[in-house]
């Protein structure tokens, strides 16, 4: 008996490894490859016989080398990029949060006159989708002034970002009870010291996650960045990458080493915030 | 003595003062997020769908003259249209199902107790924060016809003789760009998937065991039942966002070979970078309209669990 449930446990253990195994290959695989591509110092492409898969496909370098990730910043002007990008998410984060925080604060805690028309046409201009959006943006932002700048970006990405972080704060705000409010309304607190002295703190985890989920969304967009900006002065990472498929600069190894580091920031900010990210993901609706 | 107590509580003097008075609060909390989505959404659309009647071009913008439905009629007879509506629907179906093929059994897997699930959890999710530029990138890489690992794979196995060079193939590019959309969007099924499947009580299973019922039934007749709403929910979603997705085949494909990857959302994309935007927003705004049916199921699925969390 104990035998035959200790052969059992073996036996789902074996499959659990193969399963875990499974995942982690098909989730990481592709950008390990990616890594090992980055690290493979480049081979001269032999031109005469193109076709016939002159290059060698490397699986373990010999020699790994980090000089593709130099190249990166000589040959392409991907620091400028790459600035362009944490200036337009981080302004977006900034926005998304202050109008997202004290919107989702008006329709949890208030009743007044209009509240759900207001909340329903706010879900409608949510599922408006890009498409429709863009001509249109591209038309405006040119009489304004704001095509090609990075304040017109963040108001383009603002599309999705702020509709989708309000959802996640009403979700977040309904969850703190309201007995804490008027208790401090009560100890002489207005009510919007209540938002800033109560609600806040205490949902700092849904603001972290809503935040860096407007973050991440801008980041990796590329469609607006792609018919918004002209120059590289505005540029972002995504544009960037579309140019690396296109095969310009033809070198692998550097289009590799620049693909990880545009993917690093967001990473990195995943694996710091995961908890929270995950709930805020699986608690929002997410758009694209 | 307890009417003392309630009036003392609510003065009945303060009270219907301020009740009178309309309370402006409110509207000042709500009016930045409004005022910047009527700016940014509701203006845009506005104007999308008079642009629509229009036959503006980019470079002449001044002078564009109002055509009425023109660009609708246009439609009618333009084949790269007509195709695209097939493409569009054909499109949404492979990524969604086999997105949903996928998502399930990972979803089934994390559910299980085994150590190590955390982290297992993490690496599933790392496709979803990949920017689908980054994703769309590796996998012309993965797929590229001189040293394109999926190549060199087949070639030492003896499946292939010698490369192909996928990405010039009508059907081969269409599926490699439905993989690495799959590849980016099944973390984000999974995890919903995952998040309904803890909802499920435990005694449910417990008692179906106790019954006898075999690990199939189980599932047929408890799981299934349990997250069909999530499994309806987020095809109705993925169906709305893929028909209108545009970054993935445009950074891999430009909608090509041909037309072979024009859906409708690329056709309207590609118009407007050839200045064309009077019929690119007519194209936007029949395809919005068209899944002007699903985007209100998928309203009025919020707008329930919203209006319920806040009232």
């Amino acid at each position: 008996m104990n035998a035959a449930k200790r052969r059992a446990r073996r036996i789902r253990g074996i499959w659990t490894a193969i399963g875990a195994a499974a995942i982690l290959l098909y989730s990481l695989g592709p950008l390990l490859w990616i890594f090992i591509a980055s690290i493979t110092p480049e081979l001269k492409a032999d031109f005469n016989q193109a076709w016939l898969s002159n290059r060698q496909v490397t699986y373990l370098p010999s020699e790994p080398t980090l000089a593709n990730y130099g190249a990166l910043f000589e040959t392409v002007p991907f620091a400028t990029y790459f600035r362009n990008s944490a200036i337009i998410a981080t302004g977006n984060m900034v926005l998304t949060l202050v109008v997202a925080s004290l919107g989702a604060y008006g329709f949890v805690r208030f009743k007044f006159f209009g509240r759900s028309s207001f909340l329903v046409a706010m879900l409608v201009a949510y599922t408006i989708p890009s498409v429709v959006l863009l001509v249109p943006l591209l038309v405006i932002f040119r009489a304004y002034g704001l095509n090609n700048t990075h304040l017109g970006m963040i108001l383009a990405e603002a599309t999705h970002s702020a509709p989708f972080v309000l959802l996640l704060m009403i979700n977040y705000f309904s969850t703190l009870p309201r007995d804490l409010d008027e208790a401090a309304q009560v100890d002489g607190c207005s009510r919007l010291k209540v938002l800033w002295r109560i609600i806040l703190p205490l949902s700092l985890p849904g603001l972290v996650a809503g935040g860096l989920l407007a973050f991440i969304m801008t980041w990796n967009n590329f469609l607006f960045a792609f018919l918004l900006t002209s120059t590289a002065e505005v540029k972002t990472l995504p544009v960037i990458m579309r140019q690396f498929a296109l095969g310009e600069p033809a070198v692998w190894g550097v289009s590799a080493a620049g693909a990880l580091v545009s993917t690093l920031p967001v990473a990195l900010i995943f694996l710091l915030f995961q908890r929270m990210l995950m709930s805020g993901l699986a608690a929002g609706a997410v758009k694209g | 003595m307890t009417t003392d107590i309630a009036d003392t509580r609510n003065p009945p003097i303060v009270r219907p003062r301020r009740k009178r008075r309309i309370d402006l609060l409110p509207y000042a909390l709500i009016a930045p997020i409004g005022l910047l989505l009527a700016a940014i959404t509701v203006y845009p659309t506005i104007q999308a769908v008079y642009l629509s009647m229009t036959d503006a071009s980019l470079l002449r913008l001044a002078r564009a003259k109002f055509i009425g439905v023109q660009n609708f009629v246009r439609m009618m007879g333009d084949q790269v249209f007509l195709d695209g509506l097939w493409r569009t629907l054909r499109w949404d179906l492979a990524v969604v199902s086999l997105e949903l093929c996928i998502a399930l059994p990972i979803a089934l897997f994390l559910n299980m107790n085994f150590r190590g699930r955390g982290f297992v959890r993490a690496a599933m999710m790392v496709p979803y924060i990949t920017p689908p530029a980054v994703v769309g990138l590796v996998f012309l890489f993965m797929f590229d016809g001189n040293f394109g690992v999926v190549n060199d794979l087949l070639i030492r196995l003896g499946v292939l003789e010698r490369g192909i060079a996928w990405m010039s193939d009508p059907a081969a590019s269409f599926w490699i760009v439905v993989s690495a959309m799959v590849w980016y969007g099944t973390p984000l099924m999974a995890l919903i998937l995952l998040a309904a499947l803890q909802t499920i009580p435990a005694e449910l299973y417990e008692a179906a065991e106790v019954d006898g019922a075999s690990r199939w039934a189980q599932f047929r007749s408890i799981t299934i039942p349990h997250i069909l709403p999530s499994i309806l929910f987020l095809v109705l979603l993925r169906m709305i966002w893929m028909s209108n997705h545009i970054d993935m085949i445009y950074v891999m494909t430009t909608g090509g070979p041909g037309f072979t990857n024009h859906t409708e959302a690329i056709y309207s994309f590609s118009l407007t970078n050839q200045f064309q935007i009077g019929y690119a927003s007519a194209i936007a705004v029949v395809l919005a309209a068209i899944l002007m049916v699903l985007s209100a199921l998928y309203v009025r699925h919020l707008a329930r669990s919203v209006l319920a969390q806040t009232s």
